[in-house]
């Protein structure tokens, strides 16, 4: 507080030197000077006392910094305080809501990109299942083709083998009626004559 | 059966046979142990039963058959009992019948007919296959009703198949070729 200086700039020692000096000028005045012009508007019913409004002036210059250190000093400095908080309140709510701006401009942007690649993948795999449903009905037409040839070919092999057994069994049939008419037409003549030629006609292997 | 030990005790058996010159006894002698073997279980039995001992196979067989067979047949029965050797006899007879063919230039053939051949038409065929062969025919005459007519020689490995079966089976087998050949 000592080293404060009023408003004019002066120290305020000096100002309290000064305010002393005028409570006592002051007091000095008003008890031992007397103003004619004062004592007229005395008398006129306006009391005019100038050493009172001096020692008041000194008293003020007294008072003012001591009020100014205590109170109007802690004063301004809440005052700056509670400013720069409220500013600094201001600048970090500003610098969130830039902050959230950039968020959500981030996210708004990330949104964009993820819905985008969302987007091709989706395309993507949309063309990977039809690639794959073109491939899986082209192996199901290959396959029952497949399955097509070969059931056609066993009907065929079937049909053929049906038929062929068909013939054999007449063959076999054919064949035992005539086994039956020549078991019964062979007598022994006819015997007689097979086993004849059969020694005549003979020959032995080499 | 092991046909390697079989050749090797029918040859040894052959040339004991040759140099004593009982080759055909030796050969009767293996018919009819043979024979009896097919025919008579007991005897069979006997034969093949691992629980009878080597001795008392030898001993029976001394007792059934050492008056009846030649001295050689005997030895080589008693040494095929001792050896464990019984389950090669029927292979060592067919070798040994073999042998004696071969030796001896003898074609053994298998004549089958419907009914039975007369005399005249079994001397004609045998003349005939002995005449082709050059070699003395050795005939086994059987009958097989199935044959329908006609007559069928077996000769080694050839079948001279003279017989209305076969002629029918031929047809038979014909057919089902060209049957077959058609798919």
């Amino acid at each position: 507080m000592a080293n404060q200086k009023s408003s004019s700039g002066l120290p305020f020692p000096v100002i309290l030197v000064i305010g002393i000096a005028m409570m006592a000028g002051g007091f000095y005045v008003s008890k031992n000077v007397h103003i004619e012009f004062l004592t007229k508007l005395a008398e006129q019913g306006i009391s005019l006392d100038p050493g009172k409004t001096i020692s008041a002036i000194g008293v003020l210059l007294i008072l003012f910094p001591v009020i100014r250190s205590f109170y109007i000093g802690p004063l301004g400095d809440a005052i700056s305080g509670r400013t720069a908080e409220l500013e600094r309140t201001f600048t970090e709510a500003e610098s969130l809501r830039s902050e959230m701006t950039q968020m959500r401009s981030d996210y708004e942007r990330r949104l964009v990109e993820t819905e985008s690649a969302a987007r091709e993948q989706i395309q993507s795999e949309i063309r990977k299942a039809q690639e794959l449903r073109g491939q899986l009905e082209a192996d199901a037409r290959s396959r029952a083709d497949e399955y097509l040839h070969k059931a056609q070919a066993d009907i065929e092999n079937e049909k053929n083998r049906v038929i062929t057994d068909l013939r054999l069994h007449v063959v076999d049939l054919t064949l035992g009626a005539t086994e039956k008419i020549l078991g019964e037409n062979v007598d022994s003549d006819r015997n007689r004559k097979l086993i004849a030629e059969f020694i005549d006609k003979v020959e032995v292997p080499g | 059966m092991d046909s390697r030990v079989a050749k090797r005790y029918a040859r040894a058996l052959f040339n004991a046979a040759e140099r004593a010159g009982v080759i055909e006894a030796v050969e009767s002698d293996l018919g009819a142990i043979s024979s009896l073997a097919a025919d008579n279980a007991q005897f069979r039995g006997f034969l093949q039963s691992p629980r009878i001992s080597r001795d008392d196979k030898v001993r029976i067989a001394e007792r059934l058959f050492s008056d009846r067979v030649t001295a050689l047949s005997m030895s080589m029965l008693r040494l095929m009992l001792n050896k464990r050797r019984e389950s090669e006899f029927d292979a060592i007879r067919e070798e040994y019948v073999r042998m004696r063919r071969e030796r001896g230039s003898v074609l053994y053939a298998v004549i089958t007919s419907a009914v039975e051949l007369t005399e005249s038409e079994k001397t004609a065929l045998i003349s005939k296959l002995s005449s082709q062969s050059g070699k003395t025919v050795e005939p086994d005459f059987r009958i097989d009703p199935a044959l329908m007519g006609g007559v069928k020689v077996a000769v080694g490995d050839y079948v001279l198949d003279g017989t209305v079966r076969g002629s029918l089976n031929l047809l038979r087998d014909r057919l089902k070729y060209d049957l077959l050949k058609q798919h």
